[in-house]
């Protein structure tokens, strides 16, 4: 069915007839909350005295962020955490996708469904499931642990005594990282099983006909089709990585641990604005985080395409 | 009025409409209209609100009461919210200690102490350290107190038969009260608090000069260095390195878990965890307690509610905001029943003649704890906020938490303190 | 050796999957197991293993202090507008990004990458003055409209796109005589459907759990979502553990369903090769 030549679009104004809904909405609602805290970060403002109240300051906030000691502690706790929560998802992910994709055929669906679970998850109940879970004296996990350490090779590299989980520094990142993995290796496992449904079986046909072994056809044909994939799952995870708030929020109820380890960036600005009330540095260190970010999305973005854009 | 027609207007289409309708509005001469007070409260504060109501009704039949409750913290985070932007302010604004002092530095609420409020005149009648904790550093009386949480001691009085010592034991002086703690964790393997940062918490509000804020002064000088903050850290550490702690946090599974075992012996709180105690938290260990008053004569409050008056708010909300305050912080009536139902203290020193004081408390035992609380209500002393006093808190348990679990020497820790605070004192 | 390994491997990795499987549902068990205690149990060490008996009295702390079947009924409805929204904004502007060329592609694409980049609880003021000028405070379109220009939305649009629907195929469609809004609803969609599938899943699940934007722009309790109105039972020193649970554990039915019900539009099913 086709419209009257009047209302047909060119192939010239489609693209901007295509993304009108997307800008007009993105103008009110992205443009705006940005232009606001960009320019928030040059003023100094204690919020509850009204929007009059903000007074120009110029850089001062930056300079402040950029001395201030929990600044680095929490962009170092943030890296750490991104790096450790962020590998292991899509190293995990990616096999785990290909495996259930080739051999799971009528419990594909309860599987995917069982990694899935945890995304769906409300924070609330993660909260409360965790923090019993994590518990020093009765926690399971610190139970599993001490079952696994009764056997022989594995308690070489098990701790001994029961691990304080929320309250010891050194511990409390590793926990917050297994949470974060428990949480998303489930969301890229369904990214990438969308993916493997546009790769064409007649290539893997192909492939073993030729002699290819499993093996090979997942290093040869799998990953290099996969790329796309994994360069947007991939800065998705660098960009929540970095961005980390949630997680380390509710396990740390709201303050960042003992010591700030616990303390990501966001969650020392979310301080900064609401508990310190200081919502110019807040926004400054904001955007210094972003500064961060667009970097290393940069990067990611050369790693993956190094010849500008290709399909 | 103002705020009705704002709301419609965005709502009707068409911009003629609204005009004509406004027009009529106006002409009509003053049709009897129901006004509405909108009061902004979290849990338990709602209760205690909704059932101020009906005494509201027989004062104004007119007004309607609108209660807008939310979670602890998001109702304060919608409260910053709205005193950012002025938008959506409620007439009267529920608020706990702990913010106070935040929202009162800047300019978003009403001045009680000006006309046509003059809070200044019912200064007496409550509570002397409540209406000092909502006056800013210019002076301005933010908002009026309507229960307050006196610190005490609870105890388990069979822990304590078991190691042979007495409630005077404990209260005689900080130190005896650990030296006390070693006794019991000897005798009976219990530990003598939850976490070593309890009793930090109190010594540091002990021995405050006047004009001293808790971490900074007046003139914004660090005060952390200062001897309280010394001894403080110090007993802790003795504390620490007795084992006299269990080294849990405050409303963990383990902290309820000790209460319910008695592997606690005692624990620094305000006089309602009593109730949560009797409610929930440890319902079989009912008896078992005793409430003492803190060591060494040391008063300290736990929490307690204001309610203030957003200077944004329309003026023809404001005479009626705050006669519903007035009802609730002054109304003996009012004030009690939210005594007796939510465990709310009141801070009306009218109150604290009635019998319900002097009524035995089952879950300790009989005891007749309120008066003690009574007594210690009076007495505690009120604490200027800082703006930065957040963030202090913060600090000092950090330290506090190096020098207990890593040996850090207490007056680094606490210069190290001090460099951290220095930077933001002024901001 | 090839036999050998072939044969070991694949059982090997079963078993590995299994457990991993048990694992990731054993916290979601648990919060059901939690569904059915009071609060004195869940608080005790150790917590409880088994179902308990005191679902129905949870439940019924649950509807006395919210209006709950409300309050999912507003998550259903602003989660499917939203989802339905998002899913039809953002194929559409994906497509535009990748197979179109025009001004300021980049500058714009870029821009909108940005606001991703920035922590959403920052934006909580200014969408409060706006939500405030538009006159939307406490009407559900205030969360389901401005989530429709998802960055994430668009970009996954924009990859899935250029990554598995050939330039050959669209020039062929346009040198049939087809109009660019044919192609886009006849061609394009149908071979998209793996990431509308998915794009609409991830979109009903964050507007589900979202509890940031009803916190600003909502105001009375009956027109809350879940997430804020669960919230209403916690607080510092009095939080009622058995109900939220139970909350929690009913919140979380609907999504379950939802991916019961789409994974088989997303997992099995599609023919790979559909391209040629």
């Amino acid at each position: 069915m086709k419209l009257p030549a009047a209302l047909r679009l060119s192939p010239e104004w489609a693209p901007y007839v295509f993304l009108s809904p997307f800008v007009v909405l993105f103008a009110v609602f992205g443009v705006f909350p940005l232009g606001f805290s960009l320019y928030l970060a040059f003023q100094s403002w204690e919020p509850t005295s009204g929007l009059s109240a903000m007074e120009f300051v110029g850089f001062d906030n930056y300079v402040f962020a950029l001395k201030d000691e929990w600044f680095w502690k929490s962009l170092k706790n943030t890296a750490w955490l991104a790096i450790a929560s962020g590998v292991p998802q899509h190293v995990v992910a990616i096999p785990l996708a290909y495996f259930i994709h080739s051999s799971f055929k009528t419990l594909r669906n309860g599987v995917v469904g069982a990694y899935f679970m945890p995304y769906i998850t409300s924070t609330v109940a993660i909260a409360i499931l965790f923090s019993s879970l994590f518990s020093t004296d009765y926690g399971l996990i610190n139970v599993g642990i001490n079952m696994l350490a009764q056997v022989p090779v594995l308690s070489w590299f098990l701790p001994a005594n029961p691990v304080d989980w929320l309250n010891d520094p050194a511990s409390i990142k590793p926990a917050i990282a297994m949470i974060v993995f428990w949480r998303y290796v489930g969301f890229n496992v369904v990214l990438y099983l969308a993916a493997l449904q546009t790769i064409p079986a007649d290539i893997y046909e192909a492939a073993t006909m030729d002699g290819a072994g499993r093996l090979q056809q997942f290093f040869y044909i799998t990953l290099p089709s996969l790329k796309p994939m994994i360069f947007f799952g991939v800065t998705l995870s660098v960009i929540g990585g970095l961005q980390l708030f949630e997680e380390p929020f509710i396990l740390t109820g709201g303050r960042g641990g003992s010591d700030q380890s616990g303390m990501t960036t966001a969650i020392y600005l979310y301080r900064m604005a609401f508990d310190f009330n200081d919502f110019g540095a807040a926004s400054a260190m904001s955007w210094l985080l972003f500064v961060v970010v667009v970097v290393l999305t940069w990067l990611t973005n050369r790693a993956f395409r190094p010849r500008g854009p290709s399909a | 009025m103002r705020e009705r027609i704002q709301r419609g207007r965005l709502r009707r289409r068409s911009p003629w409409l609204c005009l004509s309708l406004c027009l009529f509005m106006l002409s009509v001469p003053s049709v009897q209209a129901q006004q509405s007070l909108i009061v902004a409260a979290y849990p338990a504060v709602d209760e205690i609100v909704k059932s101020a109501l009906p005494a509201w009704k027989r004062l104004h039949p007119n007004v309607e009461v609108k209660v807008v409750s939310r979670q602890f913290t998001d109702h304060h985070t919608a409260m910053t919210t709205a005193l950012s932007t002025s938008f959506y302010l409620p007439d009267v604004m529920a608020l706990e200690v702990g913010y106070v002092g935040r929202f009162a530095q800047g300019g978003g609420l009403d001045d009680l102490s000006k006309p046509p409020y003059d809070i200044k005149r019912f200064e007496s009648r409550w509570v002397p350290y409540a209406l000092q904790q909502a006056t800013n550093r210019k002076g301005a009386i933010v908002a009026a107190p309507t229960d307050i949480g006196p610190g005490t001691l609870l105890y388990r009085t069979d822990v304590l038969a078991k190691a042979g010592v007495s409630e005077a034991d404990l209260t005689q002086s900080w130190e005896g009260y650990v030296a006390t703690g070693a006794k019991i964790k000897a005798a009976t393997g219990s530990y003598l608090m939850a976490h070593a940062r309890d009793m930090k918490d109190i010594l540091i509000r002990t021995g405050i000069q006047p004009g001293e804020g808790l971490y900074f002064d007046s003139q914004s000088n660090v005060l952390v260095t200062s001897p309280r903050f010394v001894r403080a850290f110090e007993l802790a550490r003795k504390v620490r390195q007795g084992k006299l702690d269990a080294r849990v946090g405050a409303w963990s599974n383990e902290w309820s878990e000790g209460f319910k075992r008695g592997t606690i012996a005692t624990q620094m709180t305000g006089a309602w965890l009593a109730g949560h105690m009797n409610n929930w938290l440890a319902p079989s260990t009912r008896g078992l307690w005793r409430a003492a008053p803190l060591p060494e004569r040391a008063f300290a409050a736990y929490g307690g509610t204001f309610f203030a008056i957003p200077r944004a708010t329309p003026a023809a909300n404001k005479p009626l905001a705050w006669e519903f305050i007035q009802l609730m912080t002054l109304d003996r009536n009012v004030q009690l029943s939210a005594f007796k139902t939510q465990d709310a203290f009141p801070a009306l020193l009218e109150t604290y003649d009635d019998p319900f004081f002097d009524q035995p408390i089952e879950f300790l035992g009989g005891q007749v704890a309120r008066v003690g609380w009574r007594d210690a209500a009076r007495r505690i002393s009120a604490v200027t906020v800082h703006k930065q006093d957040a963030f202090a808190d913060e600090v000092i348990n950090t330290e506090l938490d190096k020098v207990l679990d890593r040996n850090k020497d207490i007056a680094t820790a606490l210069a190290d303190a001090q460099r951290l605070l220095q930077q933001r004192a002024h901001r | 050796m090839k036999i050998t390994s072939d044969r070991l491997a694949p059982w090997a990795a079963y078993v590995v999957v299994g457990v991993g499987a048990l694992i990731m549902l054993a916290p979601f068990y648990f919060m059901f197991v939690f569904a059915t205690h009071s609060r004195t149990e869940i608080f005790s060490l150790p917590p409880p293993l088994f179902f308990g008996d005191d679902f129905l009295s949870n439940l019924k702390i649950l509807t006395d202090r919210m209006p709950f079947w409300r309050n999912l009924g507003w998550s259903l409805y602003v989660a499917l507008a939203s989802t339905l929204l998002t899913l039809l904004f953002c194929s559409l502007g994906g497509y535009a990004f990748a197979m179109f060329e025009f001004k300021f592609k980049n500058a714009l694409f870029g821009l909108v990458m940005g606001t991703m980049l920035l922590p959403s609880f920052m934006n909580m003021i200014p969408t409060f003055m706006i939500m405030d000028a538009l006159g939307w405070i406490d009407q559900p379109k205030a969360l389901y409209i401005p989530g429709a220009a998802s960055a994430f939305g668009i970009f996954l649009m924009r990859q899935f796109v250029s990554s598995s629907i050939p330039k050959e195929l669209i020039e062929a469609a346009r040198m049939d005589g087809c109009g660019e809004l044919s192609i886009y609803a006849r061609i394009v969609l149908p071979l998209l459907k793996p990431a509308l599938g998915t794009l609409g899943l991830i979109t009903f699940i964050a507007s589900w759990n979202n509890f940031i934007g009803p916190l600003i722009v909502m105001r009375s309790p009956e027109m809350y979502t879940l997430p804020l109105a669960l919230r209403s039972l916690q607080s510092p020193v009095n939080t009622e553990w058995g109900a939220l649970m139970t909350g929690s554990a009913i919140a979380t039915l609907p999504l379950v369903v939802l991916f019961v019900l789409s994974s088989r539009q997303l997992i099995s099913g599609l023919t790979a090769g559909a391209v040629k």
